[in-house]
Formats: structure tokens, sequence, C-alpha cells
């Protein structure tokens, strides 16, 4: 029996050490199904039994915010909400509730669940809808694509911008039509002799510029710019200009239209 | 005790061999003298900005811009594991640095290790910023925002104290600032509502001498500046990330602080927020604040004021004054009074959108469409700032301010659906590009530019009476500048980025420049003959 639990306890510190050593590279880990189904019955049984003074989502309303409450930041497994759930806080008006084990346990999940959200409050997800960038007036935007802003002069609706909608999620569309970063400087290196080279820009700095002969795929050749004219053509200069001028207005009018070219 | 005749003669001889420099004199104790604290760094470099007013500028020119072509290398220090952000120490021929969890003693001179103190810990290790230290012990910082006071002479601990809780998100990076007997250590946070606070420890018992809050207590002055009858305010972040600056005939300490939590969504703390985003001037025995003023009133931004408060004298507008210079994340620059906290400049050193004017107190007037919404606001700086935490420099030959800037454009959404914690939304970086930029002190304007590259530069400044400016550019070269026109008179590509600040010393008639490469501390010097 001893020698059975220290396997089973050796398995679950090598089980816990590979997803440790898994999530490192995957970024936080997520809840496996058996646990997020104890967060979801853990916020049914909260917003019945704590809802009232916790506040559904237990940011707190009569009740104090739970997201942010250092008891829930000590708290393992329940140990801490479960002896205030069972006991009460009859100094502060809160009554002991004759909860199970099973519902402490699942109601400590969903407090957890909350407070790594706001934890990972910090990134916009991938599935941030469409619909909240649309705030905008297409017709405005196409007005603004064909005129001030300039866009027309490089850019087609039928041409490279034909379904760009379906190519990326929401705020990766509005950072590509700020500014696609994928666009390759341009250079043409001259030599003392007059003899000339192009390509695409592979490093530069002030000492010197190494270039791609002819486009990504060709042979790298490097220069000291001391001794060398060099021409650059960026593609995105235009962008680049645009960035300061472009108003919010007209930001969301033009993101509007071009989702509409989907 | 038996008498030996031997013994009797060496001893009878000893003081006159040494009159005579015929032995080797060793130092008894290698620990600091205090008074080294409040001299211009040469041979020690004692603090992490070398000396109280965070000029990082050093009176050393043996290096200097006529030779600067012909520095080698003198030694180098490689670590493992991660990468190296600290500005080092440098007291009495022991140079002292740290990563997160390690603080080594390194040989200053030839950079041989002498030891190595490890302590594995919770929290976040995003960076460590260095040691401060009193006599003979040295204050070290925790990612579980501990501070250990560890013996200089071997690495061992003399105490270790619990500065927050790293459970609710507290974390530290900074090096602290010993004044007299005060180890003044602040702590870090990030995507937790916590809120800052500034202690001072007493250094040989590791007590709490004081305590200053960022936020005010509910009814106290700066308390009118969060919403009444809600938690915001015991919630609102403002974190104590840098190490301050400090005049001794003032006796006045200087902080700047973190930005407000949630970090981009406002809505439920509408106000100014003090003190964060905030340098405040606070008496170094008591903890009281003297004066304060705030670069960014109710900031959504994530544009903490923790840059160095630069200290300096000089005229203004025809009149000797003291004065404190910031270069703000949030990109504008700022000279105040250092005595009274009185404004004299306020002036972006960065192309900004975010701002529409300055107030009559010299702080920005951000615009409301530059706030973060659904769907997006397209702001320059983005979130990690027109500057950010490496090392400004005042050099007093030019008498120019000088600051690693970024042209930085991002689109900031606030994602809130409920009630806002944590971060509440971030912001998607568009582009980067970095400048080194030389600022006058008396307008704010930029008096040259030199272009480091496209990208977000961390490396820091160091400038020197050999007229010269050490920092980095984006592509992996050290460079050295003519501080009076940004002229590159020394570069050296080493395959690697400087994530930390320079600082240089001079031991046994030789300067060295301490310029650490991602994980590897390099030190330069002139050719030995």
């Amino acid at each position: 029996m001893r020698i059975l639990s220290a396997f089973l306890v050796f398995c679950a510190i090598f089980l816990l050490v590979s997803l440790g050593l898994h999530s490192q590279a995957q970024g936080p880990p997520q809840p496996t199904p058996e646990q997020r189904a104890a967060i979801d019955r853990g916020r049914t049984q909260f917003q019945q039994a704590c809802g009232f003074c916790h506040g559904p989502d237990a940011t707190g309303a009569r009740g104090p915010d739970l997201v942010r409450s250092a008891l829930v930041a000590h708290d393992v497994n329940g140990d801490l909400i479960g002896e205030v759930i069972r006991n009460g806080r009859p100094d502060k008006g809160m009554p002991a509730l004759p909860l199970t084990a099973a519902q402490i346990s699942d109601i400590s999940a969903f407090l957890h669940a909350r407070s790594k959200e706001a934890v990972e409050s910090s990134g916009v997800p991938s599935d941030y809808p469409f619909e909240k960038l649309l705030t905008g007036h297409a017709d405005k935007g196409k007005a603004y694509f064909e005129g001030a802003g300039g866009c027309s002069r490089c850019h087609s609706p039928t041409g490279d911008l034909a379904g760009i909608a379906h190519k990326y999620n929401a705020i990766e569309l509005q950072a590509h039509m700020l500014y696609p970063d994928d666009k390759p400087v341009l250079a043409t290196v001259t030599l003392p002799t007059g003899e000339q080279f192009s390509g695409i820009v592979s490093h530069i700095d002030d000492f010197t510029v190494g270039i791609r002969i002819g486009d990504k795929n060709g042979w790298y050749r490097s220069f000291p710019r001391s001794e060398v004219k060099l021409e650059l053509k960026d593609p995105l200069a235009a962008h680049r200009e645009l960035l300061p001028k472009i108003s919010q207005t007209q930001m969301h009018d033009l993101f509007t239209y071009l989702y509409s070219l989907k | 005790m038996k008498f030996s005749l031997a013994k009797f003669l060496r001893l009878m001889a000893m003081p006159l061999l040494l009159a005579l420099g015929l032995l080797p004199v060793r130092v008894a104790g290698q620990g600091l003298d205090p008074a080294a604290l409040l001299k211009p760094p040469t041979d020690n470099w004692p603090s992490y900005n070398g000396d109280y007013t965070g000029r990082r500028h050093s009176a050393l020119d043996q290096i200097n811009a006529s030779n600067v072509n012909s520095l080698t290398l003198a030694w180098a220090f490689r670590i493992r594991g991660s990468v190296i952000k600290s500005t080092p120490l440098v007291v009495n021929g022991v140079l002292y640095f740290t990563t997160p969890d390690n603080v080594w003693a390194v040989d200053a001179h030839y950079g041989h290790q002498i030891w190595h103190y490890h302590r594995a810990s919770e929290g976040d290790h995003i960076g460590q910023r260095g040691v401060a230290m009193y006599k003979d012990y040295l204050f070290f910082e925790t990612p579980d925002a501990h501070l250990i006071c560890l013996n200089a002479k071997d690495g061992t601990v003399r105490w270790d104290v619990q500065l927050a809780d790293s459970k609710l998100g507290y974390f530290s990076t900074m090096a602290p600032l010993v004044i007299r007997d005060h180890v003044i250590s602040g702590v870090s946070g990030d995507v937790t509502d916590i809120p800052g606070f500034l202690v001072s420890i007493d250094p040989e018992t590791g007590a709490v001498q004081w305590r200053w809050n960022t936020q005010p207590k509910p009814g106290e002055p700066g308390s009118e500046t969060w919403p009444k009858d809600s938690d915001a305010i015991r919630h609102g972040g403002g974190m104590t990330w840098m190490t301050g600056t400090y005049d001794p005939a003032l006796n006045l300490l200087y902080w700047g602080t973190g930005n407000p939590n949630p970090v981009l969504a406002g809505e439920g703390r509408s106000g100014d927020n003090l003190f964060t985003c905030t340098i405040v001037a606070l008496n170094p025995d008591t903890g009281k604040l003297v004066w304060y003023f705030q670069p960014s009133p109710h900031d959504v931004h994530d544009w903490d004021a923790v840059q160095t408060p630069v200290l300096f004298d000089a005229d203004f507008k025809g009149k000797p004054r003291k004065l404190l210079a910031q270069a703000s994340r949030n990109g504008f620059f700022f000279v105040l009074d250092r005595e009274t906290g009185e404004h004299l400049v306020t002036e972006p050193f960065i192309e900004q959108t975010w701002a529409s004017g300055v107030d009559q107190r010299g702080r920005p007037i951000a615009k409301p469409e530059a706030t973060p919404s659904p769907d997006g606001a397209l702001v320059s700086p983005g979130s990690d700032g027109a500057t950010n935490w490496m090392a400004p420099s005042f050099d007093p030959q030019t008498g120019l301010f000088f600051v690693n800037a970024r042209r930085l454009f991002s689109v900031y959404y606030n994602t809130v659906t409920t009630k806002a914690e944590g971060w509440g939304g971030r912001d998607r970086i568009l582009w980067a590009n970095s400048t080194i930029r030389a600022l006058d002190y008396r307008t704010g304007k930029v008096v040259w530019n030199h272009e480091i590259g496209d990208g977000e530069s961390i490396a820091g400044m160091l400038t020197t009476a050999g007229r010269l400016l050490f920092t980095a550019d984006n592509s992996g070269n050290l460079i050295a500048l003519n501080p009076a026109n940004g002229e590159t008179l020394w570069h050296l590509n080493m395959g690697g980025e400087l994530l930390a600040s320079p600082m240089t010393y001079q031991l046994g008639g030789r300067q060295y420049v301490i310029l650490p490469i991602d994980n590897v501390l390099y030190a330069f010097a002139l050719p030995q003959k």
C-alpha cells in the first residue's frame, strides 16, 4: 500500500513537472476539461450562495471583491476559502453556509479561475470579435482610402487587398492595415568602381549594410557603408508618415471599409 | 606563552618594513566608507547610479575621445542562465553584480569570481538591477519581494526579510539606495491590483524604519484624487520600481512611482490617482512627503514615472538653481526646482500623439481620444514607453541631458466587459525605432539626435570626463559618441545586446568600462604598455 502511494505520488510529481515544462513553452497552462467543469459548477454555486453579497462575478458588491482578495491568493484547494464559508464571518455580517466539501472545492476552483482571468487580462485574446472594431463608416473609410489617406496610390481593393479580412484576426487586421511590417526594404549599393548591387536589406546599421542580391532568396553580400553609395527604398515609408497623422475616427472608418472587402 | 626571539624580531621589524613600503599592505576591511557615497565615483562605484545625483557621469578621463579607438578587452565574465540587467557596484577592488536570484562578487581588476550567492524563489524574474552597500554588507532584492542582507566578504546571509507578499503579485527588481543608516527599498508589481510603497530598512537588523505608501489613506491629502465609495484607492498600483536619487544638502530623497492599476482601464479610478506616476520628494529619515509633481495624471497607458530623477545645479533663466530632470516614459522631459518642486520645463522629447498641451502646473493634458478603447486607440508612445528603466545621463561638461528615446506607435485596446481588474486590455505595437537624444535642460529642445535603428532599445548610458558617451545601438554594436554632437567615435559589434546601463572605475592606474552584453560582463580598458 505504501509503495503504491509512493508510486502514485511519483507519477503525480512526474506529471506536474512535465506539464510545468510543457507549459513554459506554451504559455500559461489551460484548465483540463475536469477543471473546467469544476469551475463551471463553482460559478453556478457561487452565484447562488455568494453572488448576492460578492457580486455574480466575484468582483464585490455589499461584500468585498474576491478576485483581489489576499485570502483567495493564499488559498490552496479551498483550505482557507472553505473555513470562511463553513464558519462565516459573523463580525462582518457574513453567515456560515452549509455547503459540502465538493461544493466548496468547486467554488474555490471558480475563484482561482477569476483571479487568473485578471492576471491574464494583459493580453488581447486572439478571438477578439471583429464587431468591436467595426465602429466606423465604410463609405467614409473608402473616401479616406481613395483620398486623404493616399492608400490607393499603392493598394487596390480588388488587387492586393481582395479578401484581406479573411487573412487575419481582428487585432492583426487593424495592425496590418496601419503597419504591414512584413515588407522588406530595397537597397541599391554602388561601389567606387561604379559596379552596382540591388536587393533586399538583410542587415543595416551605421557601419555596414548587408543585402540579399535580387530578392529574399538571393545570396547575401555585405558592404562597409563608408565606402559605398547606398540608396534605400522603403515601401513602409508612407505608413510611417501616416501613423502620427491618421485620426482615431479615420482609423475606425478605414478598418470598417477594409472589413467590407471580404 | 613561550617567548620567541624570531617572533619578537618580526613584530619589531614590521612597522619599519611597512614604513619603507616593503610589505604588501592588506586592507583590514574591504567595506564601504560611508563618505564614498557622497563623492563623485572614481576608484569606486558604490551605488546603483554611481553617486546620489543619478547623472551617470564619471570624472575619469584616462579613456577619452583621443584614444577610445584603441579600447581593448581587459577581461570578460560569463554567467549561465539569464541576461544581465544590473549595474555592478565596485568597492575596494571588488565588483558586485546580480541577476534575479543571484549575486556575484568578482575581482574588479582581473574578472575572477570571488563568490556566488544563489537563492531560488517564486515570483516574476523580469530583471534585477543590482545591490546596495553599507559598510561590510550588501542588500539584494528578490523575485519573491524579500530583502536579503549579505556579508560582502563571502556572500553569506546576515538576515532575510519579506518586503511584500509575493502571493499577491509583488516582486522586486530594484537596487536599494543607502542613505546613512537607511536602506531605501522599493517593490514591483504588474498584473495584479496591489498598492505600491517605499520602505526604509535598518541595515543592521532588517527592521522597518518607515514606510511611505504610494496611495494616501482615505481622508489624507491626495485621497481626493480617487473615487469615493470604491476600493480603487486600495488597489491602485504605483510601484517603486527604480532606484531614486538624493540631495544631502537638502536632505531630500527623490523617487519616481509607477502607473496606477488597473493598467489600461481607468474607468473605475476616475481622478488624478495620486501619488502614482509621480516624482515625490521625501524626508529620508521619516518618509514624510515634502513635495510632488505628477508627470502623468490618471495614466491609462502604463507610463510609469520611475525613470531616474537626475539632479544637477545649473543656471536657469539667469539664476543658479538646484534642478531635477526626468525624461519620462510618457515622452515628456520635465525640469523641476528640487528644493520646492516648482515646475520649470515640460517639453516632449519624442513625437507624441496623446497630449494636446500642457496645463498651468506643467502636466501634459491627455486627449480623451487617446484613451484605450474597445475598438482601439492609436497612440505614440506605446505602453513600453518613449523611454524606460535604462539610465539617462547628464554631462556637466556639455550641460546636456541624454536619453535613449523611442518612436513607438501602438493601438491600445480596453477589453473589459465587467469590473476592470489587472491590465484590462493591452496595446498592439506597430512600429518602434530608437534614438539617442541630447536635450537642452533649459528648454527641453533636442540639441542632437543619433539614430540607433529599428526596435526598442533598452541600453543605458554613461558619460565621462573623457568627453565620451557610452551606449549601444540596436544592431549589436557598442558605441562611444561625442557628447557635444552625437558623432560616433568608436564602435564594436558584440554580437549581442546591451541590456543594462554601463559604468566605469579606475584601479591600479587603469580605467575600466563595464558593458554587459546578454549574459557576459565585458571590461574594456586601454592596452597595457
